[in-house]
């Protein structure tokens, strides 16, 4: 099993969280949407597996290479 | 000597240059999958075209290397690509790493003039460990081989050059990269100032020849290259694809071929790619590709600056330059490395004679510290003045959003030759939510909700792609699905009939890499 990181792209606020921890998600998916120059930004499973920790609320700042989630590896 | 026997002397002597740095080491590149320098040749030459120069050269410096230096590392010559004349220079990394030596030099020296006079690209194959020991070495070495020609690293583009990095390239195989129109490295290959083993003797540094020069690193974070690939052939393939673009020389308009069938057909629906919501991310590519000729578009440095996108393509069976905001990174908001990348971009196009299609859709330049610390303002002002500078034909559409100082930098205004909207395009100087907290600086918004409401509501309006039509500061609005027709139309009006398609080349000497 694997873990992995995923970053914020961009420096902004969390909007709005898609997945809890535990969900299952496929490569792409989107994890939460940050908010950035007036645009939500998805922040996207790199891979398939499972949400294991949400580092970050709603309404929370972010800074661009933040990690926001970890997501257990199927592989 | 007879007749015989000089006929038979100089077939040996051509049968042991041809045979390259001998049946072993050419066997082991065979079997690791790698072509030959020569081979090389051969898949981008249209068949029994390449003409050599340099074959019988070999090491002028050291006696002993003149026979263990056939065509002195460095196979030079002459060859059609879809029946137009290129230059090419192979390194044969077979032949002491492929290292520059006198000879060698004056082979690059040589094809490399004859391509600028005669206007025709030149195709580097690199593959070489730097400068030849020991013929370098000492101030006798230095004083007679390096700094003979005053002109060696200088760049006036007035023919394409193509690399391609197939092995490890150290010294003037990173240079002439660093110097090219467009780059490819293949997978394993490196580019760097010195080799990793260097590194370690004279700085105690060990590292990872991949961490210190390989594709990821020059594909995500220095841009040097535009392209990847997995194979030599896959990489010499693309050079072909990106020539097919160029024209010979920048005194000719690039070719025009027949458009494919079905280029028509996307551009209908252009208009369903970009999401109803003015918030939400797409992948401006689809847009792109729907409306250019079929399967045309040819991506420069996809995995670097990201949030734009910078593309060779055709429409209607021309050249065009494409620069696009892609608001899937980032939501589009430009950051230096994409005004790094869309500059470059400027160089070339306006270089080549190749018109270029804008496509807006940008929040504005990223914002914050990490900007800064990259000399966004600086990077800024680059892409202006080379938007500015560039001299060929230039239209651009405005697809969604358009802000800020971006909005002149995406070609607002007066800075592309035609300015088209879509009617959900929206030009203001920043969002309305932040414009309303600027006017209304200091004031309670909880107590003031209505006025705040009626404020944002006011600046939204005068936002919309009528006032831009009403003042004249977009000549067009357009449907969605009339894109294509409209920029071919467009491309057929601002062709420069008075200079026959040249343009006047201003950003020609520009450095790419600054």
């Amino acid at each position: 099993m694997s873990r992995i990181e995923v970053t914020s792209e961009v420096t902004g606020t969390v909007f709005q969280i898609e997945k809890a921890v535990g969900d299952a998600v496929e490569e792409g998916d989107e994890i939460l949407i940050l908010e950035s120059m007036k645009m939500e930004i998805p922040a996207l499973a790199p891979a398939a597996g499972t949400v294991v920790e949400l580092r970050v609320a709603e309404g929370e700042a972010v800074e661009e290479g933040d990690v926001v989630a970890v997501i257990e590896g199927k592989g | 000597m007879s007749n015989e026997d000089s006929r038979d002397d100089f077939e040996r002597r051509r049968a042991r240059a041809l045979a390259m740095g001998g049946e072993d080491k050419l066997a082991r590149r065979c079997a690791a999958g790698l072509l030959d320098a020569r081979a090389r040749i051969d898949r981008l030459a249209d068949a029994g075209s390449f003409i050599e120069v340099g074959l019988f050269g070999t090491s002028s410096v050291v006696p002993e290397d003149r026979d263990s230096t056939p065509a002195d590392g460095k196979v030079s010559g002459f060859a059609r690509v879809d029946g137009r004349e290129v230059a090419v220079v192979s390194n044969d990394f077979t032949v002491k790493g492929a290292s520059s030596s006198l000879t060698n030099m004056k082979k690059i020296g040589h094809v490399k003039r004859v391509a600028t006079e005669r206007g025709m690209p030149i195709v580097f194959f690199g593959e070489s460990s730097g400068a030849r020991m020991p013929d370098n070495m000492g101030a006798r070495g230095m004083g007679a081989l390096l700094g003979n020609d005053p002109t060696q690293y200088v760049r006036r583009r007035e023919t394409p050059w193509a690399s391609a990095v197939l092995g490890p390239c150290y010294g003037s195989s990173a240079w002439y990269t660093c110097l090219s129109d467009f780059a490819v490295m293949r997978k394993g290959a490196v580019i760097a100032v010195a080799s990793a083993q260097l590194a370690s003797l004279a700085i105690g540094q060990s590292v990872d020849p991949q961490e210190l020069g390989g594709w990821e690193l020059h594909a995500q974070h220095t841009g040097l290259i535009d392209a990847f690939t997995d194979t030599d052939e896959e990489a010499v393939d693309l050079i072909r694809r990106f020539l097919s673009y160029m024209p010979s020389h920048h005194n000719e308009p690039p070719p025009r071929v027949a458009v494919p069938a079905g280029s028509d057909e996307a551009a209908h629906a252009v208009g369903e790619l970009l999401p109803q919501n003015r918030t939400r991310v797409y992948d401006v590519r689809r847009i792109v590709n729907a409306v250019v000729d079929r399967d045309t578009l040819f991506e420069f440095k996809p995995l670097f600056g990201r949030v734009a996108v910078t593309a060779l393509a055709r429409l209607d069976g021309r050249t065009v330059g494409v620069i696009a905001n892609n608001p899937l990174v980032k939501g589009g908001a430009l950051d230096a490395h994409a005004c790094e990348k869309i500059t470059s971009f400027l160089v070339l196009c306006d270089s080549f004679n190749i018109p270029l299609l804008i496509f807006v859709d940008t929040p504005g330049f990223t914002i914050g510290k990490e900007g800064e610390r990259q000399r966004a303002p600086g990077k800024i002002m680059n892409f202006m003045a080379a938007l500015q500078m560039c001299t060929v034909p230039k239209l651009s559409v405005i697809l969604r959003k358009s802000y800020g100082q971006a909005y002149l930098n995406m070609g607002g205004g007066r800075n592309s030759d035609e300015v088209a909207a879509w009617p959900s395009a929206e030009v203001s100087f920043m969002d309305p939510a932040f414009a309303t907290r600027v006017v209304l600086w200091g004031r309670d918004e909880a107590a003031e909700a209505e006025l705040f409401a009626a404020t944002r509501e006011r600046m939204a309006n005068d936002s919309s792609v009528w006032e831009l039509a009403s003042s004249f500061a977009v000549q067009s609005v357009i449907r969605p699905a009339d894109t294509r027709r409209y920029l071919v139309r467009m491309l057929e009006v601002h062709e420069p009939r008075r200079t026959r398609g040249i343009g006047q080349h201003q950003l020609a000497s520009w450095p790419t890499t600054f």
